[in-house]
């Protein structure tokens, strides 16, 4: 898992690359809230993201939760993958997802 | 079936026939003898009156001309005297020996008499008398029978007169006595050379009955002798009446003449001679008459009637067995054309209704064969995934739906059950025997019981209710898919045909056991079989065996080794079907009378598994995803397929680092088996760990807000909708978790 972080003011925009699961996610969610600190608007681009699995999937949530708190969350170039994924367990519904 | 009356028209006609004619041939020979009886009485009667009037006609003969000479005599002694008186008359009656001499003038009155109260008697004043006044008219002599006289009835006398030249008359009468004595020497020759036909005779008697005159010399006796009895007071003269007459049954008849009875005598036999011959010969040609007309009506009969019948019978017992095409044809008479007619009308709407019962016949029985097809594994391959074994069956129904069938099914990951059964009998109830027999040995196989307690049970519960007597031959066989081993029972069946080891296909000859349904409480004995990978086995009914050709020629089970053995090497598909070729080309357009069902196994085995083992961490499920996706790309799966067994991997390997070890780090193995064609990837993960299912995990609820979820359950569930086979089973103490996906 590769995390690119670019923050603007209080929007910030975390690229990830290769895949969310359970070796990466603990990973993910640390460095993450390290940057949600005043943050209103969160944008996780997906393009580079092959896979998510349900561990990538509890962090999402989590991430989720506290930006419903503080603003709002916005996800980038799902693949259809990823998608499957989110259709499957009902979190199309719960995340914002854009193209 | 009625009894059929042994007697034909023909016999009929000819009693009723022999009956009427034997009746007409018996009246009209009553007929015959009646009116010829009758006939030969008159002609007798006739005879005998004829002879008798001939008599009477001599007796009266003989005694007129003994009185008239006697008469003419006395006349020419009264005419020589000059004068006549009474005196003078009774000298000549003293002379002549006479009763009575009458001297009458031309007035009929009695001038001179021997008896003087006569005399100036007016002879026309009796009828007696007035008989003699011809004499005054021209006659020259008269004699008068013998008769009772006018003067006084009760004196009977004979009279003969005599006209004189003078004029007047002379009448002489004479009395019995001397009548007697005058005319019985006349008498007694007129019987002599007289005859009554051939035998008969005329017997003359006095009025005493005492024989006057008789051919047999019988004067003076009394008429008794001769057998004849007459008395005049039953019998009245001139009747015909029988007697017995000198020993011989005759007709005999009677008449007064002067006096005297002459009686006729006709011997009967001699009376009925004529009728006789008359009757028989009548008789004789009746006979060829009415056998003639007896022949000639049986005959026609025969022709135009029985023989005609006979065709139509002829034909109609043609169209009874069967041949419906068969036509009457009768047409000598307009009777017979129309019957003809009829028939072939009536066999032409059977056969219409025939086919119409035909065609709804056959779509029902069409439907049926639907059912049954439809109630069999149809879809090839049947379990695409597997790659450790490979089975084909197929069913060719004869035109009749059959009761043969084929079934296979797992009964777990790793058991292929596999049969092949003939129901006894054909059509709709062997059909439905199949069904039944079907779905019970699916049951009790499927509740997981070795192989011989299935056909034990199954025997025990198609023994029940079998009314029909109906059973079914088959062979079944549970393969362990992964070992090789096979267990099978033969319930009767056609033995199957195993090729092992690369070699020939041999026919595998085992203990059968009864069939089916056949007797309650039969056991069944289990055979083992140890099957190493490529080795096929080959089920088959009796219809393949037992299929015939043109020349009736069994294409037998040396044929069909041949045919396995030229295609050893195919498949389960192409095996069976190079066998159904060539069984069509040996039938060729003989009618299949048989079903024929074909089914072949090929046990491959599962090819060894690329094993990964190492421990199970967290860290370490990089490790298994870099070699599996190492292997997947190879194998030319497709990213997003590699994606989804990668997610797959990092939820169940996962799993197992975080829970299946709760007191330090235990191991686990990852297998992974794939195949190409069609894609198939398999990953097997066994742990040693607690004993868990992750598939008995509740279903997540995938419709909760973000603040309302848990995560917990997430990635079973993502593995089991992404998934085509996610199967768990606890062996030995491991975990053994399965995954498949097909691309």
């Amino acid at each position: 898992m590769k995390l690119t972080m670019n923050k603007t003011g209080a929007s910030l925009e975390a690229k990830v690359a290769e895949r969310l699961d359970t070796t990466t996610a603990p990973q993910f969610e640390k460095e993450l809230s390290a940057q949600l600190e005043g943050v209103t608007e969160l944008i996780l681009d997906f393009a580079e993201l092959s896979y998510v699995s349900s561990a990538g999937l509890r962090v999402l949530l989590s991430t989720q939760k506290v930006m419903n708190k503080q603003g709002k969350m916005i996800l980038r170039h799902v693949n259809e993958n990823i998608m499957e994924v989110f259709e499957i367990t009902g979190f199309v519904d719960i995340l914002t997802i854009e193209e | 079936m009625k009894e059929t009356p042994r007697q034909g028209i023909a016999r009929s006609y000819q009693k009723w026939l022999a009956l009427l004619v034997l009746l007409c041939f018996m009246a009209a020979t009553v007929f015959l003898w009646v009116t010829q009886t009758q006939l030969s009485e008159k002609s007798a009667v006739d005879l005998m009156r004829l002879n008798i009037s001939d008599v009477r006609q001599d007796i009266s003969d003989a005694s007129d001309e003994n009185l008239l000479t006697l008469t003419h005599q006395i006349a020419a002694e009264v005419t020589s005297l000059a004068t006549v008186n009474s005196s003078m008359l009774k000298v000549l009656s003293y002379r002549f020996d006479v009763a009575e001499i009458n001297l009458i003038d031309e007035t009929g009155i009695i001038i001179a008499t021997t008896h003087d109260d006569f005399l100036n008697y007016d002879m026309a004043s009796g009828t007696q008398s007035a008989e003699f006044l011809v004499l005054l008219d021209g006659e020259t002599e008269f004699a008068q029978s013998y008769q009772p006289t006018s003067h006084d009835p009760t004196l009977y006398r004979k009279y003969g007169g005599v006209a004189l030249e003078s004029g007047g008359f002379l009448q002489v009468g004479y009395d019995f006595q001397r009548y007697r004595r005058d005319v019985n020497s006349v008498l007694r020759g007129v019987t002599r050379n007289r005859h009554v036909g051939e035998g008969g005779c005329i017997i003359i008697a006095d009025s005493n009955w005492n024989i006057v005159s008789d051919r047999h010399g019988n004067e003076w006796e009394q008429l008794s002798i001769t057998g004849l009895q007459i008395d005049p007071a039953l019998t009245p003269p001139n009747h015909c009446f029988q007697s017995t007459v000198y020993g011989v049954d005759s007709y005999c008849m009677y008449i007064e003449a002067e006096g005297y009875y002459a009686v006729a005598v006709m011997p009967q036999h001699e009376a009925v001679l004529s009728r006789n011959v008359s009757v028989g010969t009548t008789l004789l040609v009746e006979l060829v008459v009415f056998a003639a007309l007896f022949v000639l009506v049986y005959i026609l009969t025969k022709r135009l009637i029985v023989n005609n019948l006979e065709k139509i019978n002829g034909s109609l017992s043609q169209i009874s067995s069967g041949n419906l095409e068969a036509v009457v044809d009768v047409r000598t008479h307009r009777e017979f054309s129309t019957l003809s007619d009829d028939i072939n009308a009536t066999v032409d709407t059977l056969k219409r209704y025939i086919s119409d019962a035909e065609a709804r016949i056959d779509a029902e029985l069409e439907f049926a064969r639907t059912i049954q097809y439809s109630s069999l594994p149809s879809v090839f391959p049947p379990f695409p995934s597997r790659r450790d074994f490979d089975i084909w069956a197929g069913m060719y129904t004869a035109k009749e739906v059959g009761g043969d069938f084929y079934d296979f099914y797992l009964l777990n990951e790793e058991t292929l059950a596999f049969l092949v059964a003939d129901v006894s009998g054909k059509g709709i109830p062997a059909a439905m025997f199949m069904m039944s027999a079907k779905s019970v040995l699916k049951s009790l196989a499927e509740s997981g019981m070795p192989i011989e307690e299935v056909f034990i049970q199954a025997n025990e519960k198609l023994c029940e209710g079998n009314d029909t007597g109906m059973f079914l031959t088959a062979w079944m066989g549970f393969l362990n898919t992964t070992t090789g081993h096979l267990r099978f029972v033969n319930a009767g069946h056609n033995p199957p045909v195993i090729r092992r080891n690369n070699e020939d296909f041999t026919y595998l000859k085992s203990r059968s056991g009864l069939p089916l349904a056949g007797m309650e409480g039969v056991r069944y004995r289990p055979h083992e079989l140890q099957l190493a990978p490529g080795d096929t086995i080959f089920l088959y009914t009796d219809g393949v065996t037992e299929s015939s050709n043109i020349q009736e020629a069994f294409y037998g089970e040396g044929r069909l080794l041949d045919v396995l053995n030229e295609n050893a090497c195919s498949g389960a598909e192409a095996l069976c079907g190079a066998v159904k070729t060539d069984l069509d080309a040996f039938v060729g357009d003989a009618e299949q009378f048989d079903d024929i069902t074909l089914l072949s196994v090929t046990f491959h085995g599962k090819p060894a598994p690329l094993e990964l083992v190492l421990d199970a961490t967290v860290e370490n499920i990089e490790t298994v995803t870099d070699f599996v996706t190492a292997q997947l790309e190879e194998a030319g799966c497709p990213m997003r397929v590699q994606m989804q067994l990668c997610v797959a991997i990092d939820e169940l390997f996962g799993n197992i680092a975080r829970y299946a070890y709760p007191n330090g780090i235990g191991q686990a193995t990852v297998q992974l088996l794939l195949s190409k064609n069609p894609g198939m990837a398999e990953i097997t993960f066994i742990d040693q760990g607690i004993p868990f299912n992750p598939l008995t995990l509740a279903e997540p609820d995938t419709t909760l807000s973000a603040e309302e979820r848990s995560i917990g359950g997430l990635g079973i569930h993502l593995v089991k909708k992404t998934m085509d086979d996610v199967i768990y089973v606890y062996r030995e103490d491991r975990n053994i978790l399965t995954i498949r996906k097909r691309f």
